[in-house]
């Protein structure tokens, strides 16, 4: 872990598989030519010869530079350092983000429903996404990019036991 | 269609097609419609035409009224209630006893006079979705509104239900006296001085004056009153005119609220909380105390000065709960937080932030002060004409103090052995006070700012109210203690 000392609790023990890296790069790959096509036509279409867009054909492609360093590169490799789940006997817990860090915590006997999702690109690498939810609307535990049968096993597995131990679930 | 159990379909009084003629309630849908064709056709003609129009209007109206009157039926049967209607389309909404959350009786002026009310059933479907469901019934006599109220909402302890013999639908079943009616709170007239210092009834005139300059916009120009705009000279005409508006904006305050919140009273009747207010419209709205998982007591800025407070609960699965779960809509603090502490064990004390927090609440409410600032030194060092920017961001940035050091004082959270408390805000200060068997998760956040002073924000996920109550800027070590405390033992897990 990177924040060892005033991290406020404990990290969750286990963390994703290494191919989420590599669709969070790719999501990364996306947003960059995304930006990368908006910047292009910018240049083409818009005259630069004013004052403050005379900076734009070097600030510009500056800009798109860094942002593609930080989100195919760093912002990849960080989330996945940081992102842990754990089901633990009594709880649901996982750490998301990577700047500014969500630890979430559910009882297993509050859980309402579980959800898996397999998004496009996480059909590419074999990976779905499970949501743990609650009564609440700000008490959902989401872990992204799991393996999807392990996926599929632990939702299963916490709808069997949220079943058996639901008390009133509000 | 009779149902084994069941009652016949009901229909609501037919007197309600006059209220609804002279209200446009549905007619109203298609004005929208109907102006633009008749601009088409050409308003020109003048009296006589204007006559026609609303004459052709309100007989639409009244058809309007009388169909849908016509095709709405209801049917309280054992398990449910059943509400059919729609003219061609028919639509069937069947809400399971079980699921109604609360009742609530309205009398708006017009259904008074014809001795008629107007029943919301609230009913939450599936509040994994959030989303709410209500039924209304519209127009019903006011002892069948009084029977529906006291029949609909399902008494977990056995009630009195128990010695109506089996068969007997509930239309039978007699309005039973209450066994124990406890009076929590009634209305002192005295309170509707606090009307001036709350935002909402503030606006209640503002909104009024704003609702009338329209109507007066859109008369026709002969009908509109003529006034020339005042002779304004000098500054004591000015100040005059200033403390006049001032003095007017209190009156309608206070006018405002007497006409919500009159003859307000709030009985615990046995399972249930009872509150009655209002002067034209009056509310009757009846929570289950089984369902409360909280309460908040919140005071704005200018209620704080006079030591007002206001108090609602946070009960589970009930939609519109700003509105339906007000338990004091305004009143001293004493007896809000008296109150508050009937409901929800008080935790004890509050527990202060770090002095980190402190820090951090200062250089947010100063930030913005001294950017503004900052652009305004750089702007006047390339031309002077730019100081007055720098002085607003100044001005801004030592504003920024109060405000940062105000949001720390209302920083605060306490951990009891059967409830907790949090409390944040500045403009409006809610203290959230929440049984431990509310919280449904926890959610710890911390961004790098956090990180580096030590401090995290904690946010109890509750099945009610807002979804979510955060201490804002607690000491990283007191996180683990907190949740522990303020919840079960499966909050071990992030220890």
């Amino acid at each position: 872990m990177t924040a060892p000392s005033s991290a406020p609790v404990r990290p969750p023990a286990w963390s994703l598989p290494r191919s989420a890296i590599w669709l969070w790069a790719t999501q990364g790959l996306l947003g960059t030519l995304f930006w990368g096509a908006v910047l292009a036509a910018a240049l083409l279409f818009v005259p630069t010869d004013d004052a403050p867009l005379s900076a734009l054909p070097w600030a510009g492609p500056a800009a798109l530079g860094l942002y593609a360093v930080v989100s195919i590169v760093l912002q990849p490799v960080i989330r996945h350092r940081v992102h842990r789940w754990e089901v633990t006997g009594e709880a649901v817990y996982a750490l998301t983000g990577w700047l500014t860090r969500t630890w979430t915590l559910v009882p297993i006997a509050r859980i309402q429903t579980v959800d898996v999702t397999r998004g496009v690109l996480q059909q590419l690498y074999g990976l779905a996404s499970v949501a743990v939810l609650t009564a609440s609307s700000r008490g959902t535990v989401q872990v992204p990019h799991l393996p999807q049968g392990v996926a599929e096993q632990v939702a299963a597995d916490l709808a069997r036991r949220a079943e058996q131990v639901r008390d009133e679930a509000t | 269609m009779i149902v084994e159990g069941g009652s016949p379909p009901r229909r609501t009084s037919p007197l309600i097609v006059l209220v609804h003629t002279v209200t446009f309630r549905q007619a109203r849908q298609v004005i929208g419609i109907a102006l633009p064709i008749g601009a088409a056709i050409g308003f020109d003609g003048g009296t006589t035409a204007v006559v026609l129009l609303a004459v052709a209007v309100t007989l639409a109206s009244l058809a309007f009224a009388a169909v849908s009157w016509w095709r709405f039926t209801y049917r309280d049967e054992p398990a449910a209630v059943v509400v059919t209607r729609g003219l061609l389309a028919r639509s069937t909404r069947t809400v399971p006893r079980d699921r109604i959350r609360g009742v609530e009786v309205e009398t708006p002026l017009l259904h008074r006079l014809l001795g008629l009310v107007r029943v919301r059933i609230d009913a939450a479907a599936g509040s994994a979705t959030g989303q709410e469901e209500e039924v209304v019934l519209d127009g019903v006599r006011r002892t069948e509104g009084e029977r529906l109220r006291a029949g609909l909402l399902v008494r977990r302890p056995a009630g009195p239900a128990d010695d109506v013999p089996p068969g007997a639908g509930p239309a039978e079943r007699p309005v039973e006296e209450p066994p124990a009616e406890e009076v929590l709170a009634r209305f002192d007239r005295r309170w509707l001085l606090y009307a001036p210092l709350v935002g909402s009834y503030l606006a209640v005139p503002v909104a009024a004056l704003g609702a009338l300059m329209r109507l007066v916009d859109e008369l026709p120009g002969r009908f509109r009153p003529e006034f020339d705009g005042p002779d304004v000279a000098g500054p004591a005409a000015v100040a005059g005119a200033v403390v006049v508006a001032l003095a007017l904006l209190a009156v309608g305050a206070v006018v405002g609220a007497a006409v919500v919140n009159w003859g307000f009273r709030l009985v615990r009747r046995g399972g249930s909380l009872v509150a009655d207010r209002g002067l034209l419209t009056r509310r009757h709205t009846e929570l289950e105390v089984d369902r409360i998982r909280g309460v908040t007591v919140t005071a704005g800025l200018g209620m704080r000065w006079v030591r007002a407070a206001r108090v609602s609960a946070l009960v589970t699965g009930l939609g519109a709960a700003q509105r339906r779960g007000q338990l004091l809509p305004l009143g001293p603090q004493d007896l809000a937080e008296e109150l508050a502490g009937r409901l929800v064990e008080d935790p004890g004390p509050l527990r202060r932030h770090p002095p980190a927090a402190r820090r951090r609440r200062l250089l947010r409410a100063v930030a913005p002060g001294l950017v503004v600032a900052g652009a305004g030194a750089v702007a006047t060092s390339l031309s002077a004409g730019w100081w007055p920017l720098l002085v607003t961001g100044g001005a801004l940035a030592a504003l920024g103090v109060p405000v940062g050091l105000g949001r720390y004082a209302a920083l605060g959270h306490a951990a009891g052995p059967r409830s907790f408390a949090v409390r944040s805000g500045w403009l409006v200060r809610e203290r959230a006070v929440l049984q431990r068997r509310a919280v449904v998760g926890w959610q710890v956040r911390q961004s790098p700012f956090q990180r580096r002073a030590g401090v995290a924000t904690v946010v109890a996920c509750v099945g009610a109210g807002s979804g979510g109550y955060a201490a804002v800027d607690v000491a990283a070590d007191d996180v683990v203690p907190f949740t522990r405390a303020a919840s079960g033992s499966w909050a071990d897990a992030i220890r």
